[in-house]
């Protein structure tokens, strides 16, 4: 595969995962983290820089282990076990480098850095990759197209936040309630826009 | 209402972590869509859940949070295995059909946060009914959420036919977001009445027993 041909798998694979296949409003990964990253902006940030670097150096750590491991009969049992071991070196040895070379930002983020990493978004895009990715260049795209569709969701739902907490929407429905009406929306628009039909 | 462990059952509306607090949706909002799936989400959901709890119990807590929660993730996904063996005897296509949504459980936020912000700080036993609590409030949103949506999607109620389907694309994931919003509120709503309820009678309470020492301290 050509220089351009790998490039342009990346960036297809990362529009599907942003806008077809999106992490909150495709298949409600991490919703409640993205409720919760939404109420202020650096949340936004700082959630969507985690789950993306992790989302993509996780996808490049689990092609190598994918094609071995789900080519055994029962290997899908041991998945979860095998992800959750990547997600959790990733987590310590960012948490590591942040701590030497960044502490002032390691204050700040080490209160709410396993949120952002143990979510369903984080190991939903892993788990997707493994069904539906064929080669280090999609994994890559899908990977980083996740995090990138979680900031995507994130910014959506912040910049609404005012109206959907204002005077002007029923007190039962305020907060969780609209929000996840907001999102349904959301989620049927993209679904009509793209002609596309989630399976579950 | 409270039990012989003195355990408000919070899980069951109060706090129920699918139409309250949200913390684990993504299983009910996409693949709860008829009554079978929702059996196998809520088995899966307390073999990993609710067993992952009990165990993580006994991890230190003078280890760092740090690495406490991703022990707790790594014990769900060793639970993951026995889950899936069982369910896969039970409803082999079931299972396989909503697998993506039992392997995200692993990291679930009632394992990772409510552990630590709610039942460790109980004793064993209350945290382990207070636990179930939870579970079965999530059962019951799975339940709902299930039968209405195979109703309107599919015409059918625990696979038996009942009518044509009237709105197919109630199984999609925009249609599980709303029947959640609105039930959200309507549990809310719910939670809200009954809580005027028993301060009402609280207030009707306290004034009932100033009323006789008024009348004692007057006959003074």
């Amino acid at each position: 595969m050509t220089f351009s041909g790998v490039l342009a798998r990346i960036v297809t694979l990362a529009m599907i995962s942003i806008f077809t296949q999106n992490a909150i409003f495709d298949r409600a990964f991490g919703a409640n983290v993205a409720i919760y990253a939404s109420r202020k902006e650096n949340h936004v940030l700082g959630f969507t820089a985690g789950i993306t670097v992790i989302t993509t150096l996780a996808s490049i750590v689990t092609y190598f282990i994918d094609k071995p491991m789900l080519a055994l009969e029962h290997g899908y049992y041991y998945m979860p076990l095998i992800y959750i071991g990547v997600i959790g070196v990733l987590y310590v040895a960012g948490l590591l480098i942040m701590w030497k070379a960044f502490h002032k930002t390691y204050k700040m983020v080490r209160r709410y850095a396993h949120l952002a990493v143990f979510n369903c978004a984080v190991i939903g895009a892993l788990f997707l990759n493994s069904t539906y990715g064929s080669n280090l260049p999609s994994y890559i795209g899908y990977g980083f197209g996740s995090g990138v569709g979680f900031f995507a969701a994130c910014f959506m739902l912040n910049i609404a936040q005012e109206q959907l907490d204002s005077e002007k929407i029923p007190r039962i429905f305020r907060g969780y309630p609209i929000m996840m009406i907001y999102i349904g929306i959301i989620s049927l628009a993209l679904n009509v826009l793209t002609g596309y039909t989630s399976e579950f | 209402m409270t039990n012989k462990f003195s355990v408000k059952p919070d899980g069951l509306f109060r706090q129920n972590i699918v139409l309250m607090s949200g913390l684990v949706t993504a299983p009910i909002i996409v693949a709860a869509t008829t009554v079978e799936r929702a059996i196998v989400l809520v088995l899966s959901f307390f073999l990993m859940s609710y067993t992952s709890i009990m165990i993580c119990r006994i991890v230190p807590r003078k280890i760092v949070y740090t690495v406490r929660a991703m022990l707790y993730a790594v014990v769900a996904a060793g639970m993951f295995i026995p889950t899936v063996i069982i369910l896969e005897m039970l409803f082999p296509a079931t299972t396989k059909s909503v697998m993506l949504y039992i392997e995200i459980l692993t990291v679930n936020s009632l394992l990772l946060a409510k552990t630590e912000s709610r039942f460790y700080l109980e004793p064993y036993g209350v945290m382990a009914l207070d636990a179930l609590f939870y579970v079965i409030g999530y059962a019951i949103a799975a339940f709902v959420v299930g039968a209405i949506r195979e109703l309107l999607a599919y015409g059918t109620l625990f696979g038996l036919r009942w009518f044509d389907p009237p709105m197919p694309a109630a199984k999609s994931p925009f249609f599980g977001f709303f029947l959640i919003g609105i039930f959200a509120a309507v549990c809310r709503a719910g939670c809200g009445m009954r809580r005027a309820q028993q301060r009402g009678q609280r207030a009707a309470r306290a004034s009932q027993s100033i009323a006789p020492d008024s009348r004692g301290e007057g006959a003074q």
